[in-house]
């Protein structure tokens, strides 16, 4: 034990609940992270049932909804929006992100890079707790009249200026949700500048803690415009302003009272700038996770790693100028249009560049199909086709058929849904025997993997093809009175069952998850054989993770070394190597 | 492909082009997904620890990859420049003359699309926010303009000749709303605030549209692509392609706006 | 105290009925002139709207008779009934949103009595009101959504209620803190009954409001007479 780290006894609540410990705050993370996945994606099961039966009354729970929501239990078109709006912003702000980043990066982060903890612990728990408040404040936004916010995660105005009070709600949860995650990214920036152990240089460090820095760069430098945005429509909403309103809008026959002179436009820019550079927030961590998974469970060494980390920092540089490629339809001129165009077609340069990296990794290795590598696989194709997908969008005249269609939702969510998402049960199954000192049950785990895998499909590819057939997104009634959605309906009722039945999948996870905790089968500190530092911490590190700061001496994937007979050279092993 | 990819029926002179893009794109994710695909399976099966226990700590070391990746490129660049850019200059860069065009305005608002025709003199009369009243003038047409007297408004009812390029002026009087032609391959956002021109040659009149769909009152719709609100879902209008006899007779038929009113003092 | 009170003022109401007893007040609304010319909807916005009529269907903006009777005016007593209380009645005012147009055009109800909004018919419609003192709601009424109750709380003067889906759809309704209200039907006639004996400013309002400003009279009712009171509406010139 270091005696600094580790010398008094703590309360209850200074251990558990504000507790400054990596650790602790990365399950926090984790716990919070994962509430609000299943919520969000609760939100969702109900949308769904609407699609797929439109107008008939949600049968079972329907009468939880409230009368004033879905009277009889039939949804109506406005709880319906903010079913929609909040199910975007509960997955991505307050599910994906910081359990991605909140919880991986926390926890994993400082035992990869030898660290007894974050660089600035006290910043570490201001941080969950800001991120708390804000799940608190978009949580409660449900029970104001009017109900949550209900324009759209993207909150367009001028319709979110003139919107129910839900949006001030959302205003404000924001606020709190952004200021969580700039004091985090400030946070691992400083610690993996800082605090990496001696030895580990930049190309010995983990692909994982690659992408968890520009991660924390992107979340520095793209969410202060969103954060400013978010202020000036709460001062539109509250004050009078009209940043985003300009002269004589005519709301249902009356003139709108307001001084104008406003851009509608000035918001989606300052939305997107932050938002595009939110996707490679979703994406970099989980591409982290798996090249992880990939180098353990193949035993050799990932192709590539040096392509890849100047892949990864050119994809955090050029996510700053694609942002305007979800405008193509407001109006843009031919330069500008193409100024965006060919950054995102640059910038699907990278990104093959890194899918095939970890592909190419898989030849000559000796694969293991554990849990963990089951979801690291699942994850190449599903982003192959979520990254594919994003081609004829990112070329503006083929969007103008796709723009603002159901083949975007497919797109975004073969990206987020079978790809993220799949990351991050990769990587729980991964890295549970480093936090629990057990391992997850590997029958319900493959159980959990092919019912997810075979659901994520029949909910997602059936979007691309009534995207395809021009099918407009957030339909309340699915589609349903369009002549043009006629072929297509069929597939609502598939993909609304594809989405219960993946929540039925969900239950051998959560089974899974609760019971190895304590019954679990006990693992050695290193169970997967693995090479990277925190596989040589106890397992569950204590207080300050090492007993004594860690060595380094090569690089992060020395598996299957010619000349040994051990698989595995571990970082801190001194010896050969590079 | 293309009838694979189940995109509706094309009934504009324009939308050509764009599908075409849309199919050669489709054909490169295919190509690259099939291709990955092969290898991915290929390589777990042949790599799957029981056939190969030890790992090869170089794996492959040739660059097959880096040409994959060139080609990729090349082909992005091609499709970007040989494609996208020039297709989407003719859609949304200069519009054609409007001497050879139907010329029409469109305002959108929560839930309904006004069409305004200019009428006989061929001028938008002018229109004003604070003359706007929901039940007697929902466009604020100024009846003290003279351009104004003869122009013509529907709610939900396009009309445009055949064979004719149509420019459309976009505008909104509230939120944002987006312009949706499926069949038309077209589609513009509707920003407040601004007035936006989109243009497209219809080609196949709501006649032969119907005798193709076997369909004998289906119609062409204009479908609101930006969530508008609660009433965004069924913010659907309706298009009518016609021959130019048709299209006129249809316009005398709706008649002027505003009627002639000996009373000159003031709004109702 | 607050009891006593609230006991003299009731013991005021039923004394003053028993001892002054109840009258009405009925009359006429007429209009000088012609109301704005009127062109016919265009129910083509929305298939089922026009599926519904036969014939074209006008705005109901001004509704005057070819003799004059002005429809649709908003009869209140505005003064004279201050410090008493009313029950508020059970009955349900309706409002049906049919063929997609509201029926009836204007409206009043109690404070705390139920609107009852239907819709009968098969769209969309939504409620989306422009009340001020009582809380503004916007509602859809898809197809399915065939009756929606509505209870507004404090009294507040006309205010509109509209469907976005239907532009042209506006229906107009009052909230009162007393039964004594009515609205006048096509030939103009309205009639306020049971109004306690006193003397009162009555008010006759027209949605109109720019060229057709409300009024008021005085009038007094007497136990079981009935107090005739007619207004006339003379349409203000007013510079665009």
């Amino acid at each position: 034990m270091s005696e600094s780290n580790d010398h008094h006894e703590m309360s209850y609540w200074r251990k558990y609940i504000f507790s400054q410990d990596h650790k602790v705050i990365g399950l926090q993370y984790a716990f919070t992270a994962m509430f609000f996945l299943i919520f969000g994606f609760s939100l969702m099961l109900i949308m769904r049932w609407q699609l797929a039966y439109p107008g008939e009354a949600v049968p079972l729970i329907g009468w939880l909804l409230g009368e004033t929501n879905a009277p009889g239990g039939i949804i109506l078109p406005e709880f319906y929006n903010s079913l929609g709006a909040m199910h975007g912003t509960i997955m991505i702000f307050l599910g994906i992100v910081p359990l991605a980043v909140g919880a991986f990066g926390n926890y994993i982060v400082p035992l990869q890079i030898g660290a007894p903890d974050m660089a600035f612990p006290k910043l570490n728990m201001a941080s969950y707790w800001s991120y708390f408040v804000g799940g608190v404040v978009m949580l409660s936004s449900f029970f104001v009249p009017g109900g949550a916010a209900n324009s759209g995660w993207t909150s367009y105005p001028p319709l979110a200026d003139i919107a129910t009070t839900g949006q001030t709600m959302w205003l404000f949860g924001m606020i709190f949700l952004i200021t969580s995650s700039l004091l985090g990214a400030v946070n691992f920036i400083v610690t993996i500048i800082q605090l990496r152990a001696p030895g580990l240089t930049w190309m010995r460090l983990p692909f994982f803690v690659w992408a968890q820095l520009v991660t924390a760069f992107l979340l520095l430098l793209a969410f202060p415009p969103l954060e400013a945005a978010g202020v000036l429509q709460l001062m539109d909403r509250l004050a009078g302003t009209s940043f985003f309103l300009p002269s004589g809008l005519v709301i249902s026959g009356e003139l709108l009272e307001v001084s104008g002179g406003g851009s509608p436009l000035l918001w989606q820019h300052l939305f997107w700038f932050l938002a595009h550079p939110e996707v490679y927030v979703l994406i970099l961590p989980a591409m982290g996770i798996v090249a992880e998974v990939i180098a353990t469970n193949t035993r050799k060494p990932l192709w590539g790693y040096r392509p890849m980390v100047y892949s990864t920092i050119f994809l955090g540089f050029m996510s700053f100028v694609v942002w305007a490629h979800h405008m193509y339809m407001t109006g843009m001129g031919t330069v500008i249009s193409a100024f965006f165009q060919t950054t995102t077609m640059i910038i699907s340069i990278p990104s093959v560049v890194i899918l095939s990296a970890l592909f190419i990794s898989l030849w000559g290795g000796s694969i293991r199909f554990t849990t963990p590598m089951l979801f690291a696989l699942g994850f190449l194709p599903m982003f192959g086709i979520g990254g594919l997908t994003g081609l004829p969008l990112g070329l503006a005249a083929a969007d103008i058929h796709l723009h603002d269609t159901y083949y975007v939702i497919g797109h975004f969510h073969y990206i987020v849904a079978p790809g993220t998402i799949f990351a991050m049960f990769a990587g729980i199954y991964h890295w549970f025997p480093k936090v629990t000192g057990r391992r997850l049950n590997e029958t319900l785990g493959k159980i959990h993997f092919w019912g997810s895998f075979v659901c994520m499909n029949g909910i997602f590819f059936p979007m691309l093809i009534q995207g395809l057939a021009g099918v407009s997104r957030r339909l309340w009634d699915g589609g349903e009175q369009y002549a043009h959605a006629q072929g297509t309906l069929w597939a609502n009722e598939v993909m609304s069952i594809s989405a219960w039945a993946l929540f039925v999948f969900q239950i051998p996870f959560l089974i899974n998850l609760i019971r190895s905790i304590r019954g679990g089968e006990k693992v050695g500190d290193n169970p997967w054989n693995a090479t990277t530092l925190e596989w040589t911490a106890p397992s569950p590190p204590p207080h300050g993770n090492f007993s004594a700061t860690p060595q380094v001496y090569r690089t992060a994937y020395e598996y299957s070394l010619p000349d040994r007979d051990s698989d595995f050279l571990p970082q801190s092993e001194p010896g050969e190597g590079s | 492909m293309e009838s694979l990819l189940g995109l509706p029926l094309l009934a504009s002179a324009n939308g050509g082009e764009v599908d075409r893009l849309i199919v050669i794109t489709h054909w490169l994710m295919a190509v690259l997904f099939i291709g990955w695909g092969a290898f991915f399976i290929f390589t777990l099966v042949r790599f799957r620890a029981g056939r190969n226990p030890r790992a090869d700590y170089h794996g492959i070391t040739n660059h097959y990859n880096t040409y994959v990746e060139t080609a990729v490129a090349v082909v992005e660049t091609i499709l970007l420049v040989g494609f996208a850019l020039p297709i989407w200059g003719a859609a949304k860069g200069e519009p054609p003359a409007e001497a050879d065009a139907t010329v029409v305005r469109l305002v959108a608002e929560q839930f309904a699309w006004n069409i305004h025709y200019p009428g006989p003199d061929g001028i938008f009369g002018r229109t004003a926010a604070e003359l706007v009243d929901a039940q007697t003038n929902p466009l604020g047409l100024d009846s003290s303009d003279p351009n104004a007297t003869d122009d013509i408004l529907t709610i939900n009812q396009l009309h445009l000749p055949v064979d004719k390029p149509a420019i459309i002026y976009l505008s909104s009087k509230d939120v944002l709303h987006s312009f949706g032609l499926p069949e038309m391959r077209v589609k513009q956002d509707i920003i407040p605030g601004l007035n936006i021109p989109t243009w497209f040659v219809p080609v196949l009149t709501t006649a032969e549209y119907r005798s193709i769909k076997g369909d004998p009152a289906i119609n062409y719709e204009i479908a609101c692509a930006q969530l508008c609100g609660l009433g965004h879902y069924r913010m659907r209008g309706f298009m009518t392609i016609e021959t130019q006899a048709e299209f006129e007779a249809w316009l005398v038929d709706q008649g002027p706006f505003l009627i002639d009113d000996d009373d000159e003092w003031g709004d109702w | 105290m607050k009891y006593t009170m609230r006991y003299l003022s009731l013991l005021a109401v039923l004394g003053g009925s028993m001892l002054w007893g109840q009258g009405s007040i009925s009359g006429q609304v007429k209009m000088v002139g012609s109301g704005p010319p009127l062109r016919a909807i265009k129910m083509d916005a929305d298939p089922v709207c026009s599926a519904a009529h036969t014939k074209p269907v006008y705005p109901e903006t001004v509704t005057v008779a070819e003799d004059g009777s002005l429809a649709n005016v908003i009869i209140s007593i505005t003064a004279g009934l201050e410090g008493q209380t009313f029950a508020t009645p059970t009955a349900v005012v309706v409002l049906d949103q049919s063929g997609c147009q509201y029926l009836p055009h204007v409206w009043g109800v109690m404070a705390g009595q139920t609107l009852e909004i239907r819709n009968s018919d098969a769209t969309m419609h939504n409620i989306h009101s422009q009340s001020k003192v009582n809380r503004a709601f916007n509602i859809a009424m898809p197809k399915v959504i065939k009756k929606k109750n509505q209870v507004f709380k404090k009294a507040e003067a006309p205010f509109k209620i509209k469907c976005d889906v239907h532009p042209w759809m506006v229906t107009w309704g009052a909230v009162f803190d007393h039964p004594f209200f009515a609205v006048t039907d096509a030939a103009g006639g309205y009639s306020l009954e049971n109004v306690p004996a006193g003397t009162y400013t009555v008010q006759a309002w027209h949605e109109s409001s720019k060229r057709l400003p409300a009024q008021t009279q005085t009038v007094t009712v007497t136990d079981g007479a009935a107090a005739g009171l007619d207004f006339t509406f003379t349409p203000v010139r007013r510079r665009k």
